[in-house]
């Protein structure tokens, strides 16, 4: 008898702990609602919205585009009156559709796709909740009236950082520079947001550099850092001395690696720099953040528009991270110069990967 | 070509021990009757109380500690429900696993919020062996790994004497094969359970905190990756003995260094990331021989008294 009741007891308790960890998955976020619509009754157009935002299974502390998107949804809530918010992280795909309906179910305003690997979760979910606005980062959904997406031309920001790269390594501009004109990239999956980044750092770093080589090799996760840190590893082992990661939270990983091998890394998506200072020598920026409080703004003003926005760099969308200090004015003026060079149409960045 | 390159072997054994640990974990686990597929969770565990304490103290070793500490109580947990409640070992495992997702997820947010654990935690140092750096193939494989690396080698050869070679390794054998000959011979069998349960968690959380704290120095969510379940298969693969265990992490260690190194010579990298896999099927389907379980495996005992 005393043995039964233990046993519901412990059942209850797995279930409890069940409940609890999905629980945790599904609303670790900041859950706070923000009611300092008071403090601002000056502009009386701001009516309430509430926004929700889905992360990849790369989660908030990817250091990448996750993480930005969650900054500019912060700073609506902070520039903006009475917008209300809340994070749900995916800890696999399977929990995309769950976490986009959970949201649309509450009757949110905007709901958030972070990234491309929601694109089919977004679609499914829009059409069954067409009150409720979506955006998706990185994939350019079309034809559903409350779907917006936000492109960006990320083939720039990778041309420009591998100009930076193939300057580097051309010039030996820094220390611990070889001589076997090698740079290395880390991708995550093999798909368009990432490619598009690849194959822009090499037409750069070509540019720049014709005969020299770039290692590609994905390790087809955003989250498994240790891998990245492994695959990083091996391209230093094979002589290359900038890593160029695109792959989220693997990435870190993967820069950690560049810097315990004194060779020097290129951050993605987000200035990232402050991972490992004195190795970063720049990122290839996309500014989600802009693209999540401009829609936010949308949303709140009536002026949503569906279809695909383009960030690219004429509208500062894309763009690279200040430089390292150190480094002579020519890298500069030949960044300056790709710049020009992509704005007046005279390079015309590819988006698809050398092999 | 390929296997020439040391750096492949190098990268093997580094992606061999975090496989490694936690399957002899699993061994001792198991060995003593007690099914444990919570090596995954555990290592979860071990990775983010690694970081964590490793960064609050400034010291990674005290972070080891840790972690260590973190994933035996994790273990105890699991054992208590599986051998005092004789709850199902399954059902309860699965459960640890969710929860410590859930948990690590959470506790990085809270304590550290979402950019991360900090960048200047401190991790285990790297070793060269003075004498092998010397030897031109073998020093390179050796070079800058991971302390844990060589801690954990002589672990799971301590381990492989302790099971098979000493009374105490007899008996925990015997109460995972017929625990109730063992308990008319006075073998307290639930003691020698708890053991086993607690034993795999600390090794289960060295690995863990050899990803975090080992290789790297910092937790990102289940930056695991699926690795516990890895070493569940490695644990069967070696047929429940840790230096089998130990050589069937090094053949998936090698499968994805070779995955690593050969998509630098233009292989398809989705093609490569099935080798691990396929290499468990393979094995698992006759290629080993039969590969058979404690007998009492995953079947409570209740004390006769």
């Amino acid at each position: 008898m005393r043995k039964k009741v233990w046993k519901t007891c412990l059942a209850l308790v797995t279930v409890g702990a069940l409940a609890a960890g999905c629980g945790t998955n599904n609303s670790s976020g900041t859950n706070t609602s923000n009611t300092g619509g008071t403090s601002n009754a000056t502009s009386t157009s701001g009516k309430t919205i509430k926004v929700g935002l889905v992360t990849d299974t790369g989660g908030l502390n990817d250091n990448s585009f996750n993480h930005l998107a969650y900054v500019g949804m912060q700073e609506a809530k902070q520039q903006l009156p009475n917008i209300q918010t809340s994070v749900v992280q995916s800890q696999s795909e399977s929990d995309y559709v769950p976490n986009l309906s959970h949201f649309a179910q509450d009757g949110y305003d905007l709901v958030i796709a972070v990234g491309y690997l929601m694109a089919d979760a977004v679609q499914q979910v829009a059409k069954e909740y067409p009150k409720t606005h979506f955006l998706i980062i990185d994939d350019s959904i079309t034809g559903i009236p409350n779907v917006a997406s936000a492109i960006f031309q990320s083939q720039q920001a990778g041309y420009l950082a591998g100009v930076v790269a193939g300057m580097v390594q051309k010039n030996h501009l820094l220390k611990n520079i070889n001589s076997h004109n090698t740079v290395g990239v880390v991708g995550g999956q093999e798909i368009p947001p990432v490619d598009t980044y690849i194959a822009g750092f090499q037409q750069g770093f070509h540019s720049v550099d014709p005969t020299g080589k770039v290692i590609v090799e994905y390790t087809n996760s955003f989250s498994d850092e240790a891998a990245g840190s492994q695959y990083a590893q091996n391209e230093i082992a094979q002589g290359a001395d900038i890593i160029f990661p695109v792959a989220g939270g693997t990435g870190i990983g993967s820069i950690k690696a560049a810097q315990s091998a004194k060779v020097y890394a290129i951050g993605v998506d987000t200035d990232q720099s402050y991972l490992a200072p004195g190795t970063v020598i720049t990122s290839a920026i996309k500014r989600v953040d802009t693209s999540v409080f401009d829609t936010i703004k949308a949303v709140q003003d009536g002026t949503f528009k569906s279809g695909v926005n383009n960030f690219d760099l004429s509208n500062n969308g894309v763009g690279i991270a200040p430089l390292m200090s150190g480094l002579p004015k020519s890298v500069t003026d030949a960044v300056n110069q790709a710049k020009q060079q992509i704005l007046s149409g005279k390079v015309q960045v590819s988006t698809t990967v050398q092999k | 070509m390929v296997f020439s390159n040391p750096e492949i072997w190098a990268l093997t054994l580094s992606m061999a021990i975090p496989l490694a640990l936690p399957a002899v974990g699993g061994t001792f686990s198991e060995r003593t009757g007690v099914v444990n597929i919570a090596m995954e969770g555990i290592m979860l565990i071990g990775a983010f109380f690694g970081v964590a304490f490793s960064y609050w103290t400034g010291n990674a070793w005290v972070g080891l500690l840790a972690a260590i500490v973190c994933g035996a109580l994790t273990a105890l947990a699991l054992a208590w429900g599986a051998i005092h409640v004789s709850a199902d070992q399954t059902v309860l495992g699965m459960g640890i696993n969710i929860f410590a997702a859930g948990l690590t997820t959470f506790l990085l947010n809270t304590l550290f919020g979402y950019s991360g654990t900090p960048v200047n935690t401190p991790k285990l140092p790297t070793l060269s062996i003075p004498g092998l750096d010397h030897i031109p193939y073998i020093g390179i494989v050796f070079q800058n790994q991971s302390v844990l690396v060589y801690i954990g080698i002589v672990l799971i050869f301590l381990s492989h004497w302790f099971l098979f070679s000493t009374r105490l390794g007899l008996r925990m054998r015997s109460v995972g094969e017929n625990p109730l000959a063992a308990d008319t011979l006075g073998i307290p069998v639930w003691r020698l359970r708890y053991l086993g349960v607690v034993l795999s968690g600390i090794f289960s959380a060295i690995g863990g905190a050899y990803l975090s704290i080992g290789i790297l120095n910092g937790f990102t969510s289940n930056m695991t990756s699926g690795r516990g379940y890895i070493a569940l298969a490695a644990m069967i693969f070696g047929k429940w003995t840790p230096l089998g265990s130990f050589g069937a992490a090094l053949i998936f260690g090698f499968s994805t260094a070779l995955g690593i190194v050969l998509q630098g010579h233009g292989v398809s990298s989705n093609l490569l990331q099935m080798i691990p896999y396929a290499l468990t099927i393979l094995a698992l389907t006759g290629l080993i021989g039969r590969s058979t379980p404690p007998a009492a495996d995953g079947i409570p005992y209740e004390p006769r008294r």
